[in-house]
């Protein structure tokens, strides 16, 4: 039981990552219908610009709390601002050209992305500092910290917030008038671009919250961190349905959790074998996702 | 994954268009080393040890009046991009190979490079295969698992007086085979093996192996791979607040892991051959890479300079820039000084006498922990 608890706690934190990042493929997704298979680099750019203010700001002897909101605000901005930016040279001019260019087009920006890092920050670990403690209780036996709680909280509150941004606000409308259909909301009055761009910006600044908490609880962030994180958010847009934003939440939670119970039951080195095949069985016998709907509403 | 590949092939498009040009003022001899991706730092440090030797050779002279010209190659720490390294080197003339960091990437090297007739001297890859496939080009300087294996064994059965060990590796070439030794000597040594399975590298959460490992109460949790992941083992094993010993292999000698794991890196004790600050021959060597790289040597880059003082050495006594006798003239090198001790080659390649420590992280930083004396008794290093 105690390490059932165990085994839990571990897949939860895990599976909040893959929760937000899985947040940003379904969001593109849903309205562009492009699979952005640099959202994973994304998040690894997040945790590089969030370190980056973190140590600079430390230099300042700034307290540490202000120090932290301010690299989360800034890295959030900074990266919804490269999310911007990609999409506007990169994927805009390819929206109405054939899917498999755009999907090239997106492996490219991944390259790109993680040389960039490399070149900038070199190829060894950068390490965030030790801030968050290791404090926490114990529940049945559990070691259960109190940064695992935040970590899970916080994923769950960005996902409700973001979920009545897309259903209570203009903006969010308008993005799922795209999702339908992007000419008639054009024909509209919708700006098309604009939308795009906030979606872009705002999977993006999800990734880089990911990104930040993941190098506050790991310490260890390198370039090539984003990759296998990108595959299984991805993993986790597809389980839950993708374009669906409670469904990439309870994907990545799902996926977390079976990890850590493929692990902590099975053998570590069947993880990543259990998750891909669970992707290939979903594809297979429900494409649509356990929470897929009908597939002209896909916010 | 599509990333290798494409890395791979851009050196191959170079060195098609490099061309084989032998230049015959200098003696080129080829480093073989991660300086791409997460163990390029160790990569780094040995060119840098390699740069000392050939510095010091040349400043005296030259090997037959002719300078050492080191041709440092990228080996990803990858098997494809090995290859690709081996292939370059050939290309680029060289006579002789000192390098090597990944004992994964360094068995294909050696199989190119022995096709091409070519010696390589290993510095830092420790896998046994390496020297055990009756290949007549390959030596190395620094000793192999199956010496780590019993030491690191001996070490948990009879100064921690362990009785029950997990052992987790990465599933690389140098992790599970030292993996392998350490289970096989714990046996002999009638210690409990509890658990013995591998984590994939890459993953930044293993608490859900560690939680399980900690159900079944072992004394020594000794994890056989790579600094990065041992970081995060560390970390993680102090959170969930296990009680065992953390031990890992000589690829966990370094100080990211102390970076990484913060507080939760004190008492994590390596098995590892002596670093170059425990070595009495290497005390200019560490002053000497300080000053020139401003930065500590690190655990590998000794063994480097040794590397190629030893290949210099052999081209001295072959009076030959032919790779078939340079190689002949290894094979007979007996009781050179370098600055990790008596280098005398053994039938297979390997050194006569390798010696191997403990180092346990104190106060943040790696302290020399214990060894084994001539008599079999453990103790301090001093």
């Amino acid at each position: 039981m105690t390490e059932f608890l165990q085994l839990v706690v571990a897949g939860l934190t895990t599976g909040s990552f893959y929760a937000l990042v899985a947040l940003g493929y379904t969001m593109v997704y849903g309205i562009v219908r492009l699979i952005n298979f640099a959202h994973g680099d994304i998040f690894m750019v997040g945790a590089f610009l969030g370190w980056t203010v973190l140590t600079t700001l430390a230099a300042t002897h700034m307290p540490w709390g202000i120090a932290l909101l301010l690299a989360v605000i800034l890295a959030m901005a900074l990266t919804g601002g490269i999310g911007v930016i990609i999409e506007r040279f990169a994927y805009q001019p390819l929206l109405n050209a054939p899917r498999l260019s755009i999907l090239i087009t997106a492996l490219g920006v991944s390259l790109a992305l993680e040389n960039g890092v490399l070149l900038i920050y070199g190829p060894g670990f950068s390490t965030y500092p030790h801030l968050v403690s290791t404090a926490g209780f114990v529940l049945g036996g559990a070691q259960i910290s109190y940064v695992q709680i935040g970590i899970i909280a916080v994923s769950l509150a960005l996902m409700a917030a973001l979920y009545l941004f897309v259903h209570h606000t203009f903006i969010g409308t308008a993005m799922r008038a795209l999702a339908v259909d992007r000419d008639a909301a054009r024909l509209m009055g919708i700006d098309v671009e604009r939308i795009i761009q906030i979606t872009f910006f705002v999977g993006s600044a999800l990734a880089a919250v990911a990104g930040v908490m993941e190098g506050l609880y790991y310490t260890q962030i390198s370039f090539f961190m984003g990759f296998l994180v990108g595959l299984k958010a991805f993993t986790a847009a597809v389980l839950g349905g993708i374009g669906n934003i409670p469904g990439a939440m309870a994907g990545g939670l799902l996926i977390g959790l079976l990890e850590a119970f493929s692990a902590g039951y099975i053998s570590s080195r069947w993880t990543d074998v259990i998750v891909f095949a669970v992707l290939i069985g979903v594809l297979v016998i429900k494409p649509t996702g356990l929470f897929g709907e009908r597939v002209v509403e896909r916010m | 994954m599509i990333k290798p590949i494409l890395t791979a092939a851009v050196p191959l498009m170079l060195s098609l268009a490099g061309g084989t040009a032998f230049a015959a003022d200098t003696i080129k001899i080829g480093v073989p080393v991660p300086l791409s991706g997460p163990y390029a730092n160790a990569g780094i440090d040995i060119v840098n040890g390699g740069k000392l030797a050939a510095a010091k050779i040349n400043a005296a002279g030259g090997v037959l009046g002719k300078q050492i010209e080191l041709v440092p190659e990228d080996d990803g720490c990858d098997a494809q991009m090995g290859v690709q390294a081996a292939q370059k080197m050939v290309d680029s003339g060289v006579v002789a190979v000192a390098g090597s960091y990944c004992s994964g990437a360094a068995l294909p090297e050696l199989t190119a490079l022995k096709r091409a007739g070519i010696p390589y001297v290993l510095d830092a890859a420790t896998n046994p295969k390496l020297t055990e496939m009756g290949v007549t080009t390959v030596f190395r300087t620094i000793g192999r698992d199956d010496e780590q294996g019993p030491f690191a064994a001996g070490y948990m059965a009879n100064d921690l007086h362990a009785k029950k060990v997990a052992v987790i590796d990465d599933n690389t070439t140098y992790s599970k085979g030292l993996a392998d030794n350490i289970v096989a000597s714990l046996k002999t040594d009638g210690v409990d093996v509890v658990y013995y399975d591998a984590i994939t590298p890459g993953q930044m959460d293993y608490s859900a192996v560690l939680s399980h490992v900690a159900t079944l109460m072992p004394d020594v949790i000794f994890y056989t791979g790579y600094f990065s992941e041992a970081g995060l083992i560390a970390k993680q094993a102090a959170a969930l607040h296990i009680k065992a010993v953390m031990m890992g292999g000589d690829a966990t000698n370094d100080p990211t892991l102390i970076k990484t794991a913060g507080p939760g890196a004190e008492g994590w004790t390596a098995t590892t051959a002596p670093l170059p600050q425990f070595l009495s021959g290497a005390k200019g060597f560490v002053t000497d890479f300080t000053a020139a790289y401003k930065t500590a040597p690190g655990p590998y880059s000794v063994y480097e300079y040794d590397a190629v003082d030893v290949v210099a050495k052999a081209i001295t006594d072959a009076n030959s820039l032919d790779p078939a006798a340079i190689t002949a003239a290894l094979h007979k090198i007996k009781g050179f000084m370098g600055l990790t001790g008596d280098i005398t080659f053994n039938a297979k390649g390997d050194r006569e006498t390798a010696v191997y420590i403990t180092v346990v992280v104190k106060n943040g930083e790696f302290a020399p922990g214990m060894m084994l004396d001539p008599a079999g008794k453990w103790v301090s290093v001093q």
